[in-house]
């Protein structure tokens, strides 16, 4: 038999936008979000182990039920970050389109890490460490994008 | 519980796109390979253990069209997919069919042909696990993408934790990168294979997002990994030096993705990794070893991205965390090193994703066995430990393997 280095393909294609599924958003949640109108940020604390879900979650760690609703502040520490766009880094021009720096998040008085986009920031002065606050809209919008975007504490 | 050892690897070459074969084909490279080294024909298998991602080649059932062509005619078939740790997963299956004393003799095969495919597309479905909160709670999917989607996105977060935490450098990803492509070019199955690669030429590719380059991120791959597990008995009749898988151990946390997955142990740094840990402390205790830092000889960590060799390394009790990099200074990590770790060239060099974590396994045993070929190591390799990370980034699988069984009593 003759072996070549191509043979012929056929091709196909799935449309995933036609593929439709469904994800509750939960007792919990709608809870969590309906406080952050308030400019309330709250997390639920374990009874057990006294870990805070921010945002929050109905089963523990610990296999305790976190059921106390705290109300955590709305500034933390950046535990984590990456930049997107172009920026100059390493002596190099890199990447397009406009920068943005994306930071994780701890609130105080949570356990837990949330993304939030940093602005008004240097990206040379981001690092693991550093202190944040959340950049409420004016009306916030009971969305967890209420909550998604902070500046520099 | 049996001691079970491995008798027969097979690897297909990887490339980026195999266009002369369709996927039976390509594994089949794996599978007759793996055949032909253990000195067995599929009429000796009591089952196959399979495994590839979930809808990467556009098709979920591909074990069923494949199984017939690589020897499974009337004979049991399970297949495996657990994401990033499905090549794991699978050795897994086939060590708790033998060990358990189901079956005797088993083939654990597992694959990924990208270039068929949609990568992204099949990873979405995987990654759809921690976007439904992000959907429930009425983001737009392009608002979530902005914050750096797939497992790149993952990789970014976990970097710089792990960078800050530890004191690893740029430069330290630089090297990780020539350590692994420089073992790839001793390495026959291996994808990139880089002789000669320098630092200062990986510091000079492109930023893919920071703080990785390109140079730092594992190729997309298509290919193929076969072993053959059978009995202490069996063993003895097919291969004076087979290699003995003494313990598999996996574990499972909640989203271990940096951000709002409504769940994490509360301990979402994304480069803690206390599953490893965990997965790592029990397979050393099941396969009788109390200093895996005195005792292990090789590591195969999985590490598609350059930080994760050091990160995984520190996660598998191999030393304290944030001592790797040092570790990667003193030259221990290479071939003639005293530790050497991923020295078939590791996913860096080669991913063909549902394959990678078998691979690891596959690398260990032929690290032991004495047939890895111009990549064997200097040392001689009495035990080895082999890792698969993945799932929804939640999943960590490791198994130990050494040149004897488990001792007992
Ligand atoms: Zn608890």
């Amino acid at each position: 038999m003759e072996y070549k280095d191509e043979t012929t393909s056929i091709s196909g294609s799935w449309n995933l936008g036609q593929w439709h599924w469904k994800h509750e958003t939960a007792v919990l949640m709608q809870h969590f979000l309906a406080s952050l109108k308030d400019k309330k940020v709250l997390g639920l604390k374990c009874p057990e182990c006294g870990l805070v879900y921010c945002p929050p979650k109905p089963y523990c760690s610990c296999l305790s039920i976190p059921e106390e609703w705290v109300e955590i502040s709305d500034e933390g520490v950046v535990t984590t970050f990456t930049f997107s766009g172009s920026w100059s880094y390493g002596g190099m021009e890199e990447g397009a389109g406009t920068p943005r720096i994306i930071v994780g998040v701890m609130l105080d008085g949570s356990n837990t890490e949330m993304l939030s986009q940093l602005e008004d920031a240097d990206r040379d002065h981001v690092d693991v460490g550093m202190r944040v606050k959340v950049k409420w809209a004016d009306e916030p919008q009971g969305t967890i994008e209420d909550v998604m975007h902070s500046l520099p504490a | 519980m049996r001691d079970v050892a491995v008798v027969g690897v097979g690897l297909s070459k990887h490339v980026s796109k195999r266009r002369d074969v369709n996927i039976p084909e390509l594994v089949w490279e794996g599978v007759s390979a793996a055949y032909e080294d253990a000195g067995i024909t599929p009429r000796d298998l009591d089952g196959i253990i399979t495994g590839n991602m979930p809808a990467f080649e556009g098709v979920n059932l591909p074990e069923l069209w494949g199984a017939g062509h690589w020897g499974a005619y009337n004979k049991p078939v399970l297949r495996i997919t657990t994401g990033g740790t499905t090549g794991g997963s699978v050795g897994h299956g086939a060590f708790y069919a033998v060990a358990s004393g189901l079956m005797d003799t088993v083939i654990a095969i597992a694959f990924e042909k990208q270039s068929d495919g949609d990568s992204t597309a099949g990873l979405n479905t995987v990654a759809v696990a921690d976007m439904a909160p992000f959907l429930s709670y009425g983001i737009d999917p392009a608002f979530m993408l902005a914050f750096g989607g797939g497992a790149v996105g993952v990789a970014v977060y976990q970097a710089s934790s792990y960078m800050k935490r530890s004191g690893c450098t740029p430069h330290h990803l630089d090297k990780v990168s020539v350590l692994c492509r420089t073992n790839a070019a001793k390495n026959p199955a291996a994808h990139l294979k880089q002789p000669g690669l320098t630092p200062e030429e990986v510091a000079r590719t492109a930023l893919m997002q920071y703080p990785l380059r390109f140079g730092h991120v594992c190729p997309a791959s298509d290919g193929a990994c076969a072993m053959i597990l059978t009995t202490a008995e069996k063993a003895k009749k097919l291969t004076d030096k087979p290699a003995f898988i003494r313990s598999v151990a996996s574990c499972s946390e909640e989203g271990a993705l940096v951000g709002i997955a409504a769940a994490g142990t509360a301990n979402t740094d994304p480069c803690a990794q206390e599953g490893c840990k965990v997965a790592a402390a029990n397979a050393y205790r099941k396969a009788g070893i109390k200093e895996p830092r005195q005792e292990i000889d090789l590591a195969e960590p999985y590490a598609p991205f350059a930080h994760q060799l050091l990160m995984f390394y520190e996660r598998l009790l191999l030393c304290d965390e944030g001592e790797a990099p040092s570790i990667l200074d003193s030259g221990s990590m290479e071939l003639d090193g005293a530790l050497p770790v991923c020295p078939s060239g590791g996913v860096i060099s080669t991913n063909a994703i549902g394959a990678s974590a078998l691979e690891r396994i596959a690398e260990a045993a032929l690290q032991i066995m004495g047939k890895a070929g111009e990549h064997q190591v200097e040392k001689d390799v009495h035990k080895a430990v082999a890792h698969g990370w993945g799932g929804a980034v939640n999943l960590n699988v490791v198994a130990v393997l050494a040149d004897t069984p488990t001792p007992r009593g």
